[in-house]
C-alpha cells in the first residue's frame, strides 16, 4: 500500500479541473464583448473514465482506426454552441460566469485545505503522534 | 501552459476594454470636430466615429491544431482588438450659416457621433472592465492559495 493512497491523486485531479475552469471563466469574461464568441465550459470526466475502464474494453483491429483513449487529461474543455444571448452572436452569460467564478474559488480553497489536512495527518503519523 | 494563463487572459480583457474606452473618449471629445481630415478634393471632412472590433485570441487554425495535437485542453487565451473601424454612417447636416465650414446653403456637416450611443457603450466598457478585474483577483487568490500547499 502506498504512503499517500489515492486521496492526493484525486485532489490533484480536482485542482487541475478547478484551475482549467478558472482559466475558462477568465477567458469567457475577457470575451464578453467579442462578436460571435461562444462560451466555453469544462467537463470533469474522471468518474466517466473510471467507469469506462471497468467494463468497456475496446480493441483496434486496424492501425488506422482512431484510438479510444485519446483523452489523456481528466478535464475537457467544450464550447457551448447553439445558443445566443446577445444580438452579436455572443452567448456569454456574465451572471453565470461570475457565480461560477465565486464557486470555483471556494472549491479550490477547499481542495487546498484538504490537501494540507492530508499532509498534516501524514506528518502526525510519521512523528508517531508527537 | 503557464500558471499565469488566467491572469494573462484577464489582462488582455483589461487592455481591450481600456482601448475601447479610449476610442469612446475620442468619439465624445470629437463630437463637434468639423475639420478632422482633408479629403481628395482638398476639403475638410468632419470626424468619423470610430469603433473597436474584438476577436478572441487562440482561435486561429494553427493554435487550435497545436492544442489538439499536444493533447492539452484549449481554454483560449483572451481577447484582442483586431481592428479600429470607422463608422460609415453619413454625416448629419445642421443649419448654421455663420459657421466657417458651412456650405452655400448654410448647412454644416457635423460628425456622425451620437453621444447617447457613446454613453451606453462607455457603461458597457466600464462594467466589462470591472468583471475582468474581479476575475483577475479571483485567479490571484487561487494562486496565492496554491502556494500554501504543504505549508
Amino acid at each position: 500500500m502506498s504512503l499517500f493512497g489515492g486521496t492526493i491523486q484525486s485532489l490533484e485531479n480536482s485542482l487541475q479541473y478547478a484551475s482549467v475552469k478558472n482559466q475558462t471563466i477568465a477567458n469567457n469574461i475577457a470575451n464578453v464583448d467579442t462578436p460571435n464568441y461562444k462560451a466555453k465550459s469544462v467537463q470533469f470526466n474522471n468518474v466517466l473514465n473510471e467507469e469506462l475502464s471497468k467494463g468497456f474494453k475496446t480493441t483496434r483491429t486496424d492501425a488506422r482506426h482512431l484510438d479510444f483513449s485519446t483523452e489523456s487529461s481528466a478535464v475537457r474543455v467544450t464550447t457551448n454552441t447553439g445558443s445566443t444571448y446577445n444580438h452579436n452572436g455572443n452567448n456569454v452569460d456574465v451572471d453565470k460566469e461570475m457565480t461560477d467564478l465565486a464557486k470555483n474559488q471556494i472549491y479550490y480553497q477547499a481542495l487546498v485545505d484538504r490537501i494540507n489536512g492530508k499532509f498534516s495527518s501524514l506528518q502526525s503519523v510519521i512523528r508517531g503522534g508527537n | 501552459m503557464s500558471i499565469f494563463n488566467a491572469i494573462n487572459t484577464s489582462g488582455s480583457g483589461l487592455t481591450a476594454q481600456r482601448l475601447r474606452m479610449d476610442t469612446i473618449s475620442s468619439n465624445i471629445a470629437n463630437a463637434d470636430t468639423t475639420r478632422a481630415t482633408v479629403n481628395e478634393n482638398g476639403e475638410y471632412e468632419p470626424y468619423r466615429r470610430k469603433m473597436t472590433v474584438f476577436s478572441s485570441k487562440g482561435q486561429s487554425f494553427s493554435s487550435v491544431l497545436n492544442q489538439a495535437t499536444a493533447g492539452s485542453s484549449n481554454t483560449g487565451s483572451g481577447v484582442k482588438v483586431s481592428d479600429i473601424e470607422e463608422d460609415d454612417e453619413p454625416f448629419q447636416l445642421v443649419y448654421n450659416p455663420n459657421h466657417p465650414d458651412a456650405n452655400d446653403d448654410g448647412y454644416v456637416e457635423v460628425p456622425n457621433v451620437d453621444p447617447l450611443q457613446e454613453m451606453v457603450d462607455m457603461m458597457s466598457a466600464t462594467r466589462s472592465y470591472e468583471a475582468n478585474v474581479t476575475a483577475l483577483n479571483a485567479s490571484k487568490t487561487m494562486l496565492m492559495k496554491a502556494l500554501e500547499i504543504g505549508k
